[in-house]
């Protein structure tokens, strides 16, 4: 079956080349601009596994992260954050809002799709 | 590689929306707007273009960036405080990123030193605000170092490094054929983070062999089942010619923290105890009658659903019964979703739930723009769209032109559904056109900012109004406007305003006006440049004129002819070419390239009082209404908008003057007359009283009457560009294609009237 992917940025670049990566694995991808168009999405569609940057305009991802983990219907899904923040702070942010797993920028699509595999089923 | 130059290509396309997004933010913060919102935007533009940046390799432009950016966290938190000093320096930033994005865009390396001096003060400022607290040398080495690490797309592995270093002392590859033990140990915010052990049991089976062992002592009683609770561990032996410890610390490094890792060489014992690889029987009894439950009990029983907890613990109830993992992985796959496609039950704590919610659907309402949603479209196709909505146009005004009275007579239905078929393509043109159209803001937005570099540079005090920047504007034209409009307000500025000392001098309030102005008229766009600055000396221009052979000696131009002059080739009204408006480029540039985009420049100046130059631009450039006239038996097409009448020869009256030139008499003014026969070298059929006189009205209500041979009506053209298709041709403004598959050329009505004015003046 295919995995959909969520991928939520807020650069048009980051989101095509994510586009671009994951659909060339064979995933489907949907895509959000900020938190609040994912957690629309969210609503409305199931995903398998989420990507999200950190910093964007009107809900950042942590913000996003702590609302998809706050519904309870997503504790079981994967959220990796998208960030190109090597430090250890920023990461721990992710983690504690319920971030599964981290992905550094500029992201190499071999490691992608490898960290994609390591959280989804 | 396409696929990379497309991604480039959207990153550079996003970069000068998020370069004209920090223009727009420094402006409010210069009003005195310093918010969060504005100081969290700008850090969101530059992290955007780092981000885009890193993927690129453009690492000149990240290691700035990423010291500007760190610069911004720094005001942001408020640990700098953001001093009209340190606006002025990111305001220096921006231009560096831009010429920085510039270069990349190029592919040219600016200096290695570029910005070098921006960047310490970045670090001097960051640092000057934490030299007290005691992470000043982590700051400048963070600052420093971490420009190397952010090109290396690799995962930062937390952790592991100190831990191999301290706990092993032998390098982990030395002894290959040995198997590892791992001691796993999840805590309950593994779960809660969406890990799951069975995935890492996948990794590390990606590895090398393994088998799994599990520890389910921990089970409670069922009456005492807590689902959030973890009851199990395990133990893994892994046995791989390449297993390393760092990378069987990389499969766990999300979930670092968030358990308990025991690494040990040698698959036989493992670290911790082993308090009993089998459970206690009743317990074990307990959980495998848990697993056996019906969906229906479970429900009534609202217990016990744990989406991954309970997952993770099926291969550990099969272990005993003595499967092996890797068997384990098939078959625990229809036990799962039964267990996971559960909501959790409503006795389970849900701590925070209920006010995330609402705090969402507030931000939602404050936030999100009116419901106005957007797609983002390639260019092209847009134009692909104007450009066949254009032939549909003519097609249907060829389709209308081609009925007679006849076919009108006898088909009425045919004629009614042409009436509606050319309202609706009417109205699909109107539509089409206002897909490309976009606020003339993105231009001006950049203005203010030129002005004040303006007065800072020339000494003068000069204020900018913008009115009308939400008119809207085809693409195009927006696009080739900052050239043109950042060179008009130059000249406004440096020499139009006068110095404060000369105009409180002369009564004026010592802070000069440029007002920069947009605003629809029919079918145009006026786009007006005015200052209330001294106005254009017209004896200097006429004396450079004069000097540089532009109008002949004998020849007394008009004060509106000096005007526009200054449009002439090769004139420079500064004594001497400042580096403001100077840089080699004259006002003939401006023009040609308004008239480039169809569009016309007109200056009007008034001793002491100011000048005013107005652009005037088409509202798109795909459709033109025109007339169609026929010169030496070929069609030719004049834009409607410039037309103001039509006369016949045998009623005008034409005059010689001394030069020789032919005037047409019109209600006591006289007119310069274009023969266009004779200017295109194309023999007249007609004779010179059968001819008719199109009466055009050019830039500055200047008059020119074309005479030609006929007049055959009215319609809307597609303009195709003569320069792109063949070559530029003085008098033409382009081409067109007729509804018959003619090909009419478009008289260029400014173009001839400069022309003829300096055939009469030399």
């Amino acid at each position: 079956m295919t995995l959909r992917v969520l991928t939520v940025d807020d650069s048009r670049t980051i989101l095509a080349m994510l586009h671009h990566t994951l659909s060339n694995a064979g995933f489907e991808v949907l895509q959000a601009e900020d938190g609040q168009q994912g957690l629309d999405v969210l609503k409305n569609e199931s995903v398998d596994v989420v990507i999200t940057d950190i910093n964007m305009p009107v809900m950042d991802g942590i913000e996003f992260i702590k609302n998809v983990r706050a519904t309870g219907q997503h504790n079981s899904l994967p959220i990796l954050i998208l960030t190109t923040e090597t430090s250890q702070d920023k990461r721990d942010q992710g983690k504690a809002a319920g971030g599964t797993g981290w992905i550094v920028k500029p992201f190499d699509p071999e490691k992608l799709i490898s960290v994609i595999n390591r959280v989804v089923h | 590689m396409s696929d990379l130059d497309d991604f480039k290509a959207t990153y550079f396309d996003e970069c000068s929306e998020l370069l004209t997004e920090l223009e727009e933010q420094f402006a409010a913060i210069e009003e005195g707007e310093r918010g969060s919102d504005r100081l969290n935007a700008v850090f969101r533009a530059i992290h955007s273009i780092k981000g885009g940046a890193g993927a690129f390799g453009f690492s000149a432009l990240v290691g700035f960036a990423h010291a500007y950016e760190t610069l911004l966290d720094y005001v942001r938190d408020g640990r700098v405080e953001l001093t009209d000093e340190v606006a002025a320096l990111c305001i220096r930033a921006n231009d560096i990123v831009a010429d920085y994005v510039k270069a990349a865009q190029l592919g040219e390396e600016l200096p290695l030193d570029y910005g070098s001096e921006e960047k310490s003060r970045f670090d001097a400022l960051a640092r000057g605000d934490t030299s007290t607290s005691d992470d000043e040398d982590d700051l400048s080495g963070e600052i420093v170092e971490e420009f190397d690490l952010e090109f290396v797309p690799v995962m930062v592995s937390i952790g592991t490094d100190d831990a191999s270093d301290d706990t092993f002392d032998a390098p982990p590859m030395e002894d290959v054929d040995g198997s590892w033990s791992i001691r796993f140990t999840p805590h309950r915010a593994l779960y809660a983070r969406a890990n799951d052990p069975l995935l890492l049991f996948r990794e590390l089976a990606a590895l090398g062999e393994i088998s799994v062992t599990a520890h389910l002592a921990e089970i409670s009683q069922l009456a005492d089942f807590d689902p959030f609770a973890v009851y199990c561990s395990w133990t893994i032996t892994l046995s791989g010619p390449d297993v390393s410890e760092i990378s069987i610390r990389e499969v766990f490094e999300f979930v670092d923290g968030d358990c308990e890792i025991i690494i040990s060489r040698g698959g036989a014992a493992p670290a911790a105890p082993v308090k009993a690889i089998v459970a206690d029987e009743e317990e074990d009894a307990d959980f495998a009658s848990l697993l056996a439950l019906t969906e229906e009990e479970m429900a009534s029983k609202k217990a016990v659903v744990v989406p991954s907890a309970a997952k993770a613990e099926v291969p550990a109830a099969a272990e005993d019964a003595g499967l092996s993992f890797l068997d384990l992985a098939a078959e625990i796959k229809p036990a799962a979703p039964v267990v996971a496609a559960r909501p959790v039950a409503p006795t389970a704590p849900k701590p925070p739930a209920a006010a995330a919610p609402t705090a969402a659907n507030e931000q939602e309402e404050s936030h999100r723009p009116s419901g106005v949603q957007s797609i983002r479209v390639d260019l092209d196709k847009v134009d692909r769209v104007v450009n066949m909505v254009g032939e549909l146009v003519i097609t249907q005004s060829m389709l209308t032109q081609q009925m007679d009275e006849t076919l009108r007579a006898r088909y009425t239905e045919l004629v009614r559904g042409l009436e509606v078929l050319a309202q609706t393509t009417r109205g699909l043109q109107d539509s089409v056109m206002a897909i490309r159209a976009q606020p003339v803001k993105s231009v001006f937005s950049r203005m203010p900012r030129l002005v004040r570099e303006l007065a800072i540079k020339t000494g003068k005090k000069i204020k900018l109004e913008t009115i009308g920047e939400n008119t809207e504007i085809d693409k195009t034209v927006i696009e080739q406007l900052s050239d043109p409009l950042t060179h008009m307000i130059r000249n406004s500025a440096d020499h139009g305003i006068e110095s404060p000392e000369k105009r409180l001098a002369v009564g004026k309030n010592e802070f000069g006006t440029v007002r920069l102005s947009a605003e629809q008229a029919g079918g145009n766009i006026l786009i007006i440049v005015e200052d209330d600055g001294a106005g254009i000396n017209r004896d200097r221009v006429l004396q450079l004129a004069r000097d540089k052979g532009i109008v002949a000696p004998d020849f007394t131009p008009t004060d509106e002819q000096i005007d526009q002059l200054i449009f002439a080739p090769g004139f420079s009204t500064a004594d001497a070419v400042s580096d403001i408006s100077g840089r080699g480029v004259g006002m003939d540039v401006v023009l040609s390239n308004i008239k480039k985009i169809g569009g016309s420049v007109h200056v009007r100046s008034r001793t002491g009082k100011g000048t005013r130059m107005t652009l005037r631009l088409p509202l798109t450039l795909a459709v033109l209404d025109v007339m169609l006239v026929r010169l030496g038996g070929s069609p030719y097409v004049v834009p409607l908008s410039s037309i103001v009448e039509t006369i016949q020869c045998s009623r005008a009256s034409f005059d010689r003057v001394p030069s020789g030139g032919r005037v047409l008499q019109v209600r006591g003014e006289y007119v310069q007359v274009a023969d266009l026969c004779q200017r295109f070298g194309l023999p007249s059929e007609v004779k010179p009283d059968d001819q008719f006189v199109v009466l055009c009205e050019t830039e500055g209500s200047q008059k020119l009457a074309l005479v030609v041979d006929d007049i055959i009506g009215q319609q809307q053209v597609v303009i195709k560009s003569l320069e792109e298709n063949f070559e530029r041709v003085e008098g033409i403004a382009g081409g067109t294609i007729l509804g018959d598959g003619n090909v009419a050329l478009i008289v260029d009505v400014q173009g001839l009237r400069t022309t003829q004015l300096h055939q009469n003046a030399a």
